[in-house]
């Protein structure tokens, strides 16, 4: 009976805490005295964490990806994180952290504040901040990606920025950071896709795709290697397959003069984008695009000498923890993907960036931090070394073009355009991975699986 | 007070005493440290209720007897905070507008739209700052106590306050210290460190110059920005003053009289518009059909499914001639001990039709996850694994109850094993497990995460009107269509949906307890 009582009581405790959070989605107490240079959040401790967060870096990903590690940051799950009790509160995923976490603490010495950074998955970041902003209990300033600017802008969360020196970034990188006219990020790193091949299986750069394909059905048929080309695309995402699909000269969405896109005219059910649908069906159908290989799958095959081509960015080249190709040794070279059919192949550029919450209280001090601290030559390659992506900050960036992979993904990057940023892009990704599946899965014919997907996408931005 | 000490003793041992106490002591203690919190919100209800739990429970549990009471009270509160308080929650939430674009309060938004609208001129002059403050004016100084030293990239240097911008050299009182300006008449040079403790203040100074005003960028930089919204609060319009077109509030934003809406919105309430979207939306009415049957399939699958496997395994280890049944009995548990969260992405990768290890130790090409079919087959086999061993301890449970003298007396009138069971174990089986069967049935009914997991709701139907899959049930559905296929998060419209799921498990349960009763009085 006593006992009864006893965890009646440690009940009720939990109702009163909960029936008091549950307004804010965010509790107080747990933050409490945790004034420290680092803190983890809580979900963290998630261990199925594989991929390296950076291969989270676009929103596609959020969208699609069907890998462990996605799922297991599936929003119902988590506890929301509560607001580190420091003067500046940074949120970065994993990598970021380590490679900021030396200048930062150096920036609260010199103001003589206290600094938090705190880790999160990468895609956790922009939901996690959605929901924590408006309630008091984000933080001051964000690392994430341009193409997350469409919905933080639209929901009022990011602050403007004033960037005296923007002439000193590429221009592409503050080109992305800028929305509406507006500059809402410091860009630090640029980051695109390219064409990696194991230089001892294949030592030249094939010069069209098809001479591509035909090195990579040999070595697949002759046992040379299990996996002839690797694309990482796993849950048959648009981003990684998108270069297969400029190379016929379709765009997601018609680009305007100004070198926006306009989402009134889809790209999908172009002849443009049919005749790349086509060909993706047939190199399905002819062994070279394997639907079963994940992104785990084509790190491994590779940097264990079993895949002659991948085609992914330098995330899965730098990545440490499992391996990747630099970590495991084997020789390699990044060069810009063949031309398919005349066309050139234009991936995706996604700049990456630090933008400041609209709700910071330290709005000033942030605004300080990212325009005179991020812009460093010093701080730019330092997350250059940690992320293996080419710096925006030009000064930074000449120190590191010597590097062959620099080389490599930057001459791709050079044919490729940025990732949309506008809202509408929200209502693309589902639909049109869905019809890289079935065409994975071989059924209909590609053709009507492109219609159809962009019959849907018509749909859910008229539905807003 | 003695008699206060001995009310909350009760005669109890002193240990119990001492835990009572202490845990006593932390609600009251939790109540005092909520307080601060809901008074900064203004969330009055929220602490009135919140004291009042608190009062009613110290109260309660300082006082003898009243034994009911204490166990209903925690209980009623926890149903209120876990059950009705979400409930109604959602159902307010599915009426307004919450989502992307409409996230902030509209005092909120109003100010976002002037901050996006501020902008600093391309040929704007930047100029480094070093902040001062009067220190007559105290701690918080306010707009009024503080100063700026700007220096322009031609290194002309200017003083500025909310009220002029003067060249430094026109001013009389400038003192230097190693050709550093550390005053300017009653205003002190303030270090980082100071100009952040004031930065409330500097963030509103606004330096009047030709053609706008010059204002901070950061604690280093100010610039002359302009802006082309203001708010007219009396009117309750934005004005742009570039083109003079205003903006008048409609359903959580600022339209135009040429229906252009200014993004961000507020979050208000817009009446039933996202149910009225439900029932008529494509979006919805698309595959709505088939998910709808399937979601029947799959929840009446997968109860019937690990029913009849844990009853089987019930009724195999509760046979006593059985050796090492205790090991059986631990072993099957596994799955259920297991998180299933971790399992269903395993198994997620075990089904990989080229990679997997089930088509790998079958020596099979089954397209486990991506023909329509087998996508099917396999969320009912995974669902099968983590739930039989749940069905299997309750079986196990009720086939104890039932009286062994009834069996026997089945024997000696010549009842063969089957008629045993059909007549006797099973229908006597029932009465403790329908109930049960229908709370596996609604938890089925929106088993997200079996299906999120496993397959994301695919492979994809074909040719649907939006996107959705032949395994997605109701839930996952609307999870994709409220979080991943639109612009963002739709709250209202994935509340909307939840509510309606609500209703549809709520009505399916009732129905099913009444005919749970029937079921009992035939027994």
């Amino acid at each position: 009976m006593k006992r009864h009582v006893l965890v009646m009581l440690m009940m009720v405790l939990a109702v009163i805490a909960t029936a008091c959070a549950s307004d804010d989605a965010t509790t107080d107490d747990s933050s409490e005295g945790a004034a420290v240079e680092t803190t983890d959040a809580p979900e963290d401790d998630v261990a199925t964490e594989e991929e390296p967060a950076e291969e989270e870096a676009t929103e596609e990903e959020a969208a699609t990806d069907a890998t462990e590690d996605d799922a297991a940051a599936e929003p119902t799950e988590d506890a929301p994180v509560a607001r580190a009790d420091a003067d500046l509160v940074i949120w970065a995923d994993e990598t970021r952290v380590q490679a900021l976490e030396p200048f930062v603490e150096q920036f609260g010495v010199d103001n003589g504040i206290t600094v938090a950074l705190q880790e999160l998955e990468f895609d956790e970041i922009r939901s996690q901040f959605s929901t924590a902003a408006p309630a008091g209990e984000g933080p001051d300033i964000i690392v994430g990606a341009h193409d997350w600017l469409g919905e933080l802008v639209t929901n009022g969360l990011v602050a403007p920025i004033d960037l005296a020196n923007a002439g000193e970034y590429a221009e592409v990188a503050i080109d992305a950071m800028t929305y509406d006219g507006q500059l809402y990020g410091v860009p630090y790193a640029i980051e695109n896709i390219a064409l990696v091949r194991n230089t001892d299986l294949v030592p030249d750069a094939p010069a069209t795709f098809e001479e591509l394909e035909q090195i990579a059905l040999d070595l697949q048929s002759s046992g040379d290697v299990e996996i002839g080309l690797a694309l990482q695309a796993d849950a048959a995402d648009p981003y990684h397959n998108y270069p297969l699909f400029t190379a016929f000269g379709a765009s997601v969405f018609a680009v305007n003069d100004d070198g926006t896109y306009n989402p009134d005219e889809l790209g999908l059910d172009t002849p443009e984008g049919l005749a790349a649908a086509e060909q993706f069906g047939a190199w399905v159908e002819s062994g070279l695009i394997n639907p079963s290989i994940t992104y785990d799958v084509m790190v491994d095959s590779f940097a264990s000498g079993n895949a002659a081509f991948a085609i992914t960015g330098p995330w899965a080249v730098s990545q440490e923890d499992p391996p990747g190709f630099r970590a495991q040794g084997v020789n390699y070279a990044v060069s810009p993907i063949p031309s398919i059919q005349g066309g050139t192949p234009e991936p995706f550029v996604g700049v990456q960036g630090l933008m400041i919450s609209s709700f910071s209280e330290q709005g000033l001090l942030a605004q300080t931090f990212v325009q005179d601290f991020i812009g460093t030559e010093e701080v730019q390659l330092a997350l250059f070394e940690a992320g293996g992506r080419p710096p925006a900050l030009l000064a930074a960036f000449d120190q590191v073009a010597d590097d062959p992979d620099v080389q490599g993904f930057g001459e791709s990057g050079q044919n490729g355009a940025p990732l949309p940023a506008i809202p509408e892009m929200g209502s693309v990704w589902t639909a049109w991975t869905d019809a890289y599946e079935l065409i994975y899965d071989q059924q209909g014919t590609p053709t009507e699986n492109f219609q159809a997907a962009a019959d849907q996408i018509r749909n859910l931005i008229a539905e807003g | 007070m003695s008699g206060f000490v001995e009310r909350v003793a009760g005669g109890a041992s002193p240990l119990g005493v001492l835990l009572r106490i202490s845990v006593l002591g932390l609600v009251v203690y939790q109540a005092v440290v909520f307080t601060g919190t809901l008074v900064g919100e203004q969330a009055w209800v929220g602490l009135a209720a919140m004291w009042a739990a608190t009062v009613a429970l110290v109260w309660l549990f300082t006082r003898r007897g009243h034994t009911p009471l204490k166990f209903i009270v925690p209980g009623t509160l926890f149903l209120l905070v876990f059950q009705i308080y979400p409930v109604l929650y959602t159902g307010y939430v599915s009426l307004t507008n919450f989502g992307t674009g409409n996230v902030l309060d509209k005092a909120g938004a109003i100010e976002q739209l002037q901050a996006q609208a501020t902008r600093v001129p391309t040929d704007a002059v930047r100029y480094d700052v070093a902040v001062f403050a009067d220190p007559d004016a105290g701690e918080d100084p306010g707009v009024e106590g503080i100063g700026l030293l700007l220096t322009d990239p031609d290194e002309q240097v200017f003083f500025g306050t909310a009220e002029e911008l003067v060249p430094l050299e026109d001013l009389p009182d400038v003192t230097l210290e190693d050709d550093r300006v550390v005053a300017v008449g009653a205003y002190e040079r303030l270090s980082l460190v100071e100009a952040q403790a004031v930065q409330t203040a500097l963030g509103q100074l606004r330096v009047p110059a030709e053609a706008g005003a010059i204002q901070l960028q950061s604690l280093t930089t100010a610039a002359r920005a302009e802006t082309t919204r203001t708010y007219d609060e009396e009117r309750d319009v934005l004005v742009d003053t570039g083109t003079g077109v205003e903006y008048t509030p409609l359903d959580g934003n600022f339209v135009s009289d040429d229906g252009d809406v200014l993004q961000p919105g507020w979050v208000a309430v817009t009446g039933p518009g996202n149910y009225t979207r439900a029932f008529t939306s494509p979006l919805i009415r698309g595959p709505f059909l088939r998910v709808f049957a399937w979601n029947y399939g799959f929840a009446i699958g997968s109860v019937f499914l690990t029913f009849a496997l844990g009853l089987g395994l019930a009724l195999a280890l509760n046979e006593p001639r059985l050796r090492s049944r205790r090991l059986y009995r631990s072993l099957l548990v596994i799955p259920y001990a297991l998180p299933s969260f971790l399992t269903a992405l395993v198994w997620a990768g075990l089904l990989n039709t080229e990679f997997g290890a089930v088509n790998e130790l079958i020596g099979a090409n089954i397209p486990w996850l991506n023909d329509p079919v087998w996508a099917k087959v396999s969320i009912l086999l995974v669902n099968l694994w983590l739930g039989f061993p749940y069905m299997f301890l309750v079986c196990t449970g009720a086939l104890q109850a039932i009286p062994a003298d009834m069996l026997e007396a089945a024997s000696v009138d010549g009842a063969n094993a089957w008629q045993k069971f059909a007549r006797i174990t099973l229908p006597n089986l029932m009465i403790t497990v329908a109930p049960l069967l229908i709370a596996s049935f609604a938890f089925n009914f929106n088993n997200f995460n079996t299906v999120y997991l496993v397959t994301r709701g695919g492979p994809p139907i074909q040719g649907a009107q939006t996107p959705a899959g032949h395994t997605d049930i109701l839930v996952s559905y609307v999870y994709r269509i409220a979080f991943e296929s639109g612009r963002g998060a739709d709250y209202g419209f994935a509340a909307a949906i939840a509510v309606l799921i609500f209703v549809m498990v709520a009505g399916i349960s009732a129905y099913s307890f009444r005919y749970t009763r029937s079921l009992e009085e035939i027994a």
